[in-house]
């Protein structure tokens, strides 16, 4: 099958074969690949636990930092992870809020990324403690020690940053993964009766049903449940950006309070943010290339999508070439001697090998991108995507290391070379996301099933598949939940639910597999819904926390250094930002879940025949039962529509 | 499709979700109860010593002053630990037979001191003074409570951080005039914030600006 450059789906690709795609990658046979690369991950796994043990017996100075270098691997990992992890969130929700059609089919793979390597950084801002176990005492609780976090240090800055990324980046990944995992929960049902063709799912069938039954918290792919879950995924994707800028903007400002030559560039708030995107990109690209290969899923995720992947690289690593001709530039001719002598650290220094490698695995090997066949080459875009990986951690060690190495107080000019437990730790938390990844990647559906089937050509939708053989006994005076009537078109059912609309018959409910605009317009579910009460949930978050380090280093606790004003609010930004964007986010789940009445595991739509095709190829209009509810005139309504449904069934409570 | 999950199930999960919050909430509130609580830190309870030296006869009933033990409570950061010479000088005299005096008879005819076991501690990496406390009038019960009422001593108040900020914030509070820093039965007056704004201007105390700086106590 010949595909088209931009074409970013293939043309053989239906809404079922979509979600066999996903089904495949969860329930196919496990590869010895998957098994080898577990092993090699929980080996590394093995070396993390060993290497922190043994820095909670002995402390930082296992990982060769000192004076001058008090920052090393924990902080060049930590920045480096952080990176990946917004740089992912960053791919995934900007071209959301712009509608990109390309996407959905690395969306998924992206905030996976995102959430897990949020997890490996979060574990250095703890470890890096000189006492870990009291990594509590950055936060604002009650003590009997009366006092309050230094609210002005980065520390505490970083502890709701991250803590705020990790509640955003998990939020915009499980809102996404609801549809698909009810996907999959449909599709072991289909297994465990036998529908589907290799038969039932084996001895745990119905626990794994349950199992993605419990984590779709009761999906169930109705016209209200798609667009509050839209207007949530916006809403927390546009927070997400926020919480993002003010994470890599404020790292950098953390940098600039600190009296080192070389970290008070203006341009540097800007640099941290376009060096998180060039490693986030370069890793999900990594992640995409590598699943797309492992689970054949070149019909969905197309040259299309390496192409767009490919030229994002080439325009990021052209935006860094910039940032770094910028800053030395500034730097040469800056005339402070201090920090040309920190510039010319960088580029013939004992550590000058982190400088040579930014360039030459940074931002040379993107240029090969200006080349079409370099973009829609998987092995060549790989290759590329790592050594921008690889890159981007040598701007780190670059940035960190070599400027703190430099003193320029003769009595700390000491030499500092990488610890083994420093580079055992760093591996280790590469195991960790690997691991992580691995499970994520085989348990969780790969894909976004709905955006990718949003792009299959008219007429996908109706595979024919055959109508669910599935039958309810409903005897004759059971109490009735509605009357549901299958289609196969989802103009069929609009058009049905509109002409019904007029009769009044009932309670009218859409379910169809991708969200429906003409659905929710017809159920009269527009409107601002979730995205106020977000707001009003960051607007409210953000002003707590401000008036909290306010009330506490201004009143409660005045601690008048440095000359700063009693009321510095200035110092309290960057957590204000971070933690808006977590109670915005907060909000606008527990808006969605509400809203949506969430989770609700066992529901009468559950009770229409074959409703697991709602997730899959079919589209259920459900009349539901008011007073005076007469199924038979129902019944009749639907008969005498020109769109004849697949099959109409009567629904018990 | 049939149901996957029965009509109980959505009850058992809001129960379960229920439990872990309120594990995650009451484990919070448990462990921030016991790490102020008077068990935590051993108030109440008198630990062994060598000899059950009572302050309830000594200072209660007998009335000797602080002083005459804890001789360097008013020049030096510590009260003082009595040897056993002073024991001695009253009961060489009296009670010269007790059993219970044994080991102080000992420790006399070997030279050894007496290992009595710490009742008040205080962390390293806190400075604490004395002299500089029972000065400025700060009585002795404000922190040790009324030992004159112990039969055995045992530690009176928690010594956490926000025990000692409560007064270096509020001095006024707790501050005494010179004669009523050994009275352990003092307690303070109805206009005890206008005596002690004045003794607190009187002896120099600068609340705000010193008493609540973290070098006053962590040097």
């Amino acid at each position: 099958m010949t595909v088209h450059p931009t074409t970013l789906i293939r043309s053989d690709q239906t809404f079922e074969s979509v979600g066999r795609s996903i089904e495949q990658a969860a329930f196919g046979k496990v590869q010895p690949a998957w098994w080898l690369a577990v092993a090699a991950s929980v080996g590394l796994i093995g070396l993390l636990v060993v290497s922190v043990g043994w820095l909670f017996v002995e402390g930082v100075g296992v990982w060769g930092n000192n004076i001058p270098v008090t920052w090393a691997l924990d902080i060049v990992g930590y920045d480096w992870w952080i990176g990946v992890a917004t740089g992912s969130l960053v791919l995934s929700v900007l071209p959301l809020l712009l509608d990109r059609s390309w996407r959905g089919a690395i969306a998924r793979v992206s905030e996976t990324v995102a959430v897990l390597a949020a997890v490996a950084a979060g574990i250095y801002p703890i470890i890096h403690l000189g006492r870990p176990w009291f990594f509590y005492w950055n936060l604002p609780y009650p003590n009997t020690m009366v006092l309050w976090p230094q609210f002005r240090s980065p520390l505490y800055w970083d502890a709701i940053d991250i803590l705020g990324f990790l509640v955003v980046s998990l939020s915009v990944w499980y809102l996404g993964l609801l549809p698909d995992l009810a996907g999959l929960r449909d599709r072991a049902v289909d297994r465990l009766h036998g529908d589907d063709r290799e038969g039932s799912g084996g001895r745990f069938a119905r626990r794994i049903a349950q199992f993605y039954g419990v984590a779709a918290l009761g999906w169930r792919s109705s016209a209200p449940h798609w667009h509050r879950r839209g207007q949530a995924l916006r809403i927390i994707g546009l927070l997400g950006i926020v919480v993002v800028v003010s994470l890599q903007t404020g790292a950098a400002v953390m940098f600039a309070g600190a009296p080192e030559p070389g970290w008070h560039d203006t341009l540097q708030p800007v640099e941290f943010v376009v060096v998180a995107l060039f490693s986030g990109v370069a890793a999900s690209t990594l992640v995409v290339v590598v699943v797309r290969a492992a689970f054949s899923l070149g019909g969905v995720i197309t040259e299309a999508h390496l192409d767009r992947l490919g030229r994002l690289l080439l325009g990021i690593g052209l935006l860094d070439a910039y940032c770094v001709a910028t800053e030395m530039f500034a730097t040469g001719t800056s005339g402070n001697s201090y920090a040309v002598a920190s510039m010319a650290q960088r580029l013939h220094g004992p550590h000058a090998w982190a400088f040579w490698t930014m360039v030459l695995a940074g931002l040379l090997p993107v240029q090969l991108l200006w080349l079409k066949g370099a973009r829609q080459s998987p092995p060549l875009l790989l290759l590329i995507a790592l050594a921008v990986c690889v890159g981007t951690w040598a701007d780190h060690f670059m940035v960190i290391v070599v400027t703190l190495q430099h003193d320029f107080l003769p009595s700390s000019d000491q030499a500092y070379s990488i610890g083994l437990w420093a580079v055992a730790t760093f591996l280790g938390s590469c195991g960790l996301f690997l691991f992580l990844l691995l499970l994520a990647m085989r348990l969780l559906p790969v894909l976004a099933a709905a955006p990718v089937r949003a792009l299959t050509h008219p007429g996908a939708e109706s595979t024919r598949t055959p109508v669910s053989s599935d039958r309810i006994d409903l005897p004759k005076d059971a109490p009735l939940w509605g009357v549901a009537a299958e289609y196969d078109e989802a103009d069929q059912m609009i058009r049905a639910a509109s002409s019904l609309r007029q009769h009044r018959l009932g309670r009218i409910d859409l379910y169809s597999p991708v969200p429906l605009p003409e659905a929710a317009a017809l159920l009269s579910l527009s409107g601002p819904g979730i995205r106020p009460l977000a707001v009003a949930g960051a607007v409210l978050g953000g002003a707590a926390m401000m008036a909290m380090c306010l009330l506490a280093t201004g009143y409660d606790y005045v601690f008048l250094i440095g000359g700063r004003p009693r009321f510095s609010w200035q110092a309290f930004v960057v957590p204000t930002v971070s933690f808006a964007a977590l109670s915005g986010t907060v909000v606008g789940i527990a808006a969605m879940l509400f809203g949506n009445r969430m989770p609700r595991l066992n529901h009468p739509a559950f009770n229409i025949p074959g409703i697991g095709g709602a997730t899959r190829d079919r589209y259920f209009l459900v009349v539901e039962a008011r007073e005076e509810f007469d199924p038979g005139a129902v019944e009749a309504a639907i008969a005498a529509l020109p769109d004849r449904p697949l099959v109409v069934h009567r629904v018990r409570r | 499709m049939r149901q996957l999950f029965a009509p109980g199930a959505d009850a058992i999960l809001r129960l379960v979700l229920l439990v872990a919050a309120v594990l995650v909430v009451g484990g919070l509130v448990v462990a921030g109860g016991i790490s102020r609580s008077n068990w935590a830190y051993g108030v109440g309870v008198a630990p062994t010593q060598p000899v059950p030296f009572s302050h309830k006869h000594h200072v209660g009933e007998l009335g000797i002053d602080c002083r005459y033990c804890h001789t360097s409570v008013e020049k030096a950061s510590t009260a003082g630990i009595p040897p056993t010479w002073t024991c001695m000088t009253c009961h060489s005299q009296i009670w010269t037979g007790s059993p219970m005096l044994a080991p102080v008879r000992d420790s006399l005819a070997d030279d050894k001191p007496l290992h009595w076991t710490r009742v008040n501690r205080l962390p390293d990496y806190v400075y604490f003074n004395h002299s500089v406390h029972v000065t400025k009038g700060i009585g002795c019960s404000s922190c040790h409570g009324a030992i004159n009422t112990m039969q055995l001593t045992y530690r009176a108040h928690a010594f956490t951080m926000a025990f000692c900020l409560n007064c270096h914030r509020n001095p006024q509070r707790f501050i005494r005039t010179p004669d009523q820093v050994w009275n352990m039965e003092w307690q303070p007056g109805a206009d005890q914030e206008r005596i002690g704004r004045a003794l607190v201007a009187q002896a120099h105390i600068r609340p705000g600006a010193q008493l609540s700086d973290c070098s006053t106590c962590h040097r």
